[in-house]
């Protein structure tokens, strides 16, 4: 070993060292939002953080099935009054009395403040009246004995007329006490925890207390269900961790199988190794350092740098020549290695500058990982190597790969024809090639998803897709423009513009609102002569409505309700959705029901002075989002197309070389894309990475198809090398296509596939000749 | 196999079954409802009196009622104004053209509904097992004129209504009177209606 290796040797120990020290205090995120833009609109910001942190991402959907509906409706009752125990969660409901009873006494006993039907008109002598008359009617229907029981405390009706604000909002079906699916299966509860959806180390504590409380409630044989954005962010990450943890182990044990097998020499493979790891860890450390913290994502990708930085190793090891030192082989191939490692480079900076966060970790982490395992192998494997070694391998299977890359021209023109009736295909592809969902970039599984939106629509929980949103100074502010808005939004469901709406002013309402109602009741004298008056010719009996002048005396001088006042009710929950506090100020949202013109409603919606008030569509937010991303890709990996075809022109000097290279390449990138088209769904921005790594990957075997190997011996090696290359990316990225997380799933398949097809295409495509064509 | 024991049994289980079928009908609780189970559609006028205590005079209505066997059971007002009451299956429709309005219910959702309803239906099914499911069952009088008295199990259910009376004759009901617990009352006379 001389002095310069020595040294290289030491230094990159001592890199090694402190990346592994970066690794040890790096903080991995799975959330969502690493998938967001940087710079997002503010109502990309208001997506992003009811994604994060809102009420909604701290929902915990919870089912019990496999049992007798009573055996699951006493389940469901004793989880109820376990998990209610434990700070941990805000509150759980599962449609028992023990919420609701809450709810009724504060809706009763604030009725006049509650009411938006409450004005001075509201109790001249007429229109209690014509109350009373109304009164009458429904005494005389089925709903009479329930009625029976209000008139003589609100003969005006104002719980009434409070109940058939909600009445439009879903409601979950009920059995033996508690909520049901429809079909009577299924036991439901819904939690909501006091951690937000993004603290995944709190979801992951409340999930256990979940479940341990379903063990305790003995539901015998019965099936625990979990879902919801916390749940989600549990499992991936454990998915994560786990594919990401047991493919790297796969991968690692059969690509190690396939050197040892080739080589023949344990320190051979522990040196072919030695890329990888070094790569893996500086790419991990390069991103902590750079982002602060590192995507589950990235690190799920960590596998698939296996596939690609083993290739330098074998390049080197079996292109070595019987007899000849390892460094002279090293020397002969450094110029194609070098020009492949700068190609792979080109091709993932595009994704180094996205505005993405997530983008951006996968290719700086790739670009280190892809120059660390380079360097590894251009400097320090050499010392390291015994001096003369050879791969018998190699010679037994050489000519047989020879005899094949030789006929492989052959195939030239049935090969242009299959790839002219690919791009034919894909022209006239109907329906959508990319996806345009944002949806397909989550890491949660299909299955997952479907179960989610069950139970969501038996809890009544649905995906709300329309919004008003309100932004002021202050909560009275926002208050006031719900309710100005909200007015504006009766009018148009009136008109059938929508069905209905929810507003923090129904359970929450104005200052001014509260006081306006207050001074609304008449005095005590009045309101008695005004009823006397209405009562007149109706077959009531004037002294049962004492109840009514004690109630509306004391609504009169009750305090005001404040947030302190819904505690113990469930629109305490209701409410912190709906009106949240920001650093800016506060923000009201309105969610819409069944809206039918969207464009009607938008057009009609003007916030009052002191307030803004837009009318968001999350589902149009969020495509578009993902449009903006897709985009965003798209453009980034043809910028890297680009700058590979330039620096190829700069190095090759010769258009009919770049052509070369070039052509099996976006031959395999096509017919990929085909293949995946053919497979039945929509490609999403994970394929696109991974047609960026096949070109990153293949591009070194077509150049060193390209390369003027200096002999037939070498020539031969070299293809030798490419196969071994090959098949170690197969296998690294091949197993990927196994996990049920999709990225890793999507990238693994576009990556198998395509290299393989790079390889085929190259010895296709590639010279006729084994021999040097030019001087 | 059958051992010798049991074959016994089964011997006097079959000459009971024999027995009981070979006997003449000795009217009861289980009688009345075959008898009533029998009857496919029936159609009837009523008028019903609310007796309660807030109001000085009782409240009156009229209209017909309709059951189709096995579920359906239509109640429909026509005065003092109309409107519809159609229970079929689990679900009860709420209808009134004045108002233009229309509720659909699941039973299931409303339990306190669900008992009320099916005191009703399930006579008219002469399903005792679901009726015994929600009331305490009483018989009284003779298989001309009958008197069912159902008293709710249901502590929500014993909130609102204290006794329900069905009184009839053979396979007919002519009178449904509900006590609630309030003190109030309601009394609906069924005249069958002739075609």
């Amino acid at each position: 070993m001389t002095a310069a290796q020595r040294w290289c040797s030491a230094a990159w120990l001592v890199f090694v060292v402190a990346s592994i020290a970066v690794v040890a205090r790096t903080t991995f995120t799975t959330d969502i939002s690493a998938f967001l833009p940087r710079s997002p609109t503010p109502e990309q910001r208001i997506l992003v953080e009811q994604l994060r942190e809102g009420v909604v991402s701290r929902l915990v959907l919870i089912g019990i099935e496999g049992g007798s509906p009573e055996a699951l409706a006493r389940a469901s009752k004793q989880m109820a009054a376990e998990l209610r125990k434990h700070e941990t969660f805000v509150s759980v409901d599962n449609g028992d009395d023990a919420g609701s009873a809450g709810d009724r006494e504060f809706l009763w006993r604030n009725r006049y403040l509650l009411s938006s039907a409450v004005t001075p008109e509201r109790f001249s002598a007429p229109a209690l009246r014509e109350r009373l008359e109304e009164n009458l009617r429904l005494l005389g229907s089925p709903a009479g004995t329930l009625v029976r029981r209000i008139v003589p405390s609100d003969p005006s009706g104002e719980l009434l007329q409070i109940l058939e604000r909600f009445e439009g909002q879903a409601r979950p079906a009920t059995r033996d006490g508690v909520w049901f699916s429809r079909d009577n299966r299924r036991a439901l509860l819904l939690a909501q925890t006091r951690a937000a959806g993004y603290d995944i180390d709190a979801q992951e504590r409340s999930l256990a207390l979940v479940r341990s409380a379903f063990a305790q409630a003995g539901a015998g044989d019965a099936k625990l269900l979990l879902s919801g954005p916390g749940v989600f962010s549990v499992n991936t990450r454990a998915s994560i961790r786990h594919d990401a943890m047991r493919f790297s182990l796969i991968a690692t044990a059969l690509i190690a199988g396939l050197l040892l097998a080739i080589y023949r020499s344990p320190r051979l493979l522990g040196l072919g190794l030695l890329p990888i790891a070094s790569g893996a860890v500086a790419g991990i450390a390069a991103v902590s350092l750079g982002f602060g913290a590192v995507h589950g994502i990235t690190l799920g990708f960590g596998v698939t740098l296996i596939g690609e930085c083993v290739d330098y190793a074998i390049y080197l090891f079996t292109q070595a020549a019987p007899g000849v030192a390892p460094q002279r082989a090293l020397d002969r191939i450094w110029p194609t290695l070098r020009l492949g490692v700068l190609t792979s480079i080109c091709g993932f900076s595009a994704m180094l500058f996205s505005g993405f966060s997530g983008l951006a970790q996968l290719g700086l982490f790739s670009i280190t990982g892809l120059v660390v395992a380079v360097a590894v192998t251009r400097w320090v494997l050499p010392a390291w190597l015994p001096p003369r070694f050879t791969a018998p391998v190699v010679a037994s299977i050489g000519p047989w790969v020879s005899a094949v890359v030789r006929r492989a021209p052959v195939l030239r023109y049935p090969l242009l024809l299959g790839v002219a009736l690919v791009a034919v295909m894909l022209a006239a592809h109907k329906g959508p090639l990319w996806s345009g969902d944002l949806a397909s970039l989550s890491p949660v599984s299909r299955a997952d998803q479907m179960l989610d939106q069950q139970m969501r629509g038996d809890i009544g929980a649905p995906d709300v897709r329309f919004l008003v949103v309100i932004h002021a100074q202050e909560e009275e502010t926002a208050l006031q423009a719900s309710e100005a808005i909200g007015e504006t939004l009766r009018r148009a469901s009136l008109a059938g513009l929508l069905d209905g709406y929810d507003s923090p002013a129904d359970y929450f309402p104005s200052r001014q609102s509260q006081l306006a109602r207050q001074k609304a009741l008449p005095a005590a004298a009045e309101l008695r002569a005004n009823l006397g008056r209405a009562l007149q010719g109706l077959p009531f009996r004037p002294q049962v409505f004492e109840p009514f002048f004690k109630d509306a005396a004391a609504a009169k001088r009750m305090p005001l309700i404040d947030r302190g006042s819904l505690q113990r009710t469930r629109f305490a929950l209701r409410l912190d959705t709906l009106l949240v506090r920001r650093e800016s100020g506060w923000v009201a949202m309105l969610p819409l029901r069944d809206v039918k013109d969207a464009a009607g409603v938008a057009r009609d919606i003007s916030a009052p002075t002191g307030a803004r008030a837009v009318l968001l569509d999350l589902k149009h937010e969020s495509d578009q989002l993902y449009r903006t991303y897709q985009a965003e890709a798209l453009t980034y990996s043809l910028l890297g197309a680009a700058a590979i075809v330039l620096l190829l022109f700069a190095t090759l000097r010769s258009p009919r070389r770049v052509f070369e290279v070039l052509a099996p390449l976006a031959a395999a990138v096509l017919v990929t894309t085909g293949a995946l088209a053919l497979s039945g769904y929509p490609l999403s921005i994970f394929h696109l990475v991974g047609l960026l790594l096949v070109v990153a990957v293949g591009s070194n075997y077509s150049l060193f198809f390209d390369r003027q190997a200096p002999s037939s011996g070498d020539r031969e090696r070299t293809m030798v090398s490419l196969l071994f290359a090959n098949a170690t990316s197969v296998i690294g990225f091949g197993l990927l296509a196994f996990s049920k997380v999709p990225v890793l799933h999507d990238i693994g398949m576009t990556v198998a596939t395509g290299t393989i097809l790079t390889l085929a295409f190259s010895a296709i495509l590639g010279r006729r000749d084994g021999l040097p064509a030019r001087a | 196999m059958i051992s010798g024991g049991s074959r016994t049994l089964l011997l006097l289980l079959l000459f009971a079954t024999a027995a009981v079928a070979g006997e003449p009908a000795g009217w009861d609780i289980t009688r009345l409802m075959q008898d009533l189970a029998q009857v496919k559609v029936a159609k009837g006028r009523f008028v019903e009196r609310k007796y309660l205590g807030i109001l000085t005079a009782p409240l009156e209505s009229a209209g017909t009622l309709t059951y189709v066997a096995p579920s359906r059971l239509e109640k429909h007002t026509l005065t003092p104004r109309d409107e519809s009451l159609v229970l079929e299956g689990d679900r009860l429709t709420i209808e009134s053209p004045q108002t233009k309005r229309r509720r659909t219910l699941v039973l299931q959702d409303y339990p306190v509904i669900w008992m009320f309803v099916e005191s009703i239906r399930s006579t008219l099914a002469g399903d005792l097992t679901l009726l015994q499911r929600f009331y305490e069952i009483t018989l009284e009088g003779e298989e001309r004129k009958w008197r069912l008295v159902l008293k709710p199990i249901d502590p929500k259910m014993q909130e609102l209504i204290s006794e329900i009376r069905i009184g009839g004759s053979r396979s007919r009901i002519d009178s449904i009177e509900f006590f609630e617990s309030g003190g109030d009352r309601s009394v609906m006379t069924i005249t069958r209606d002739v075609p």
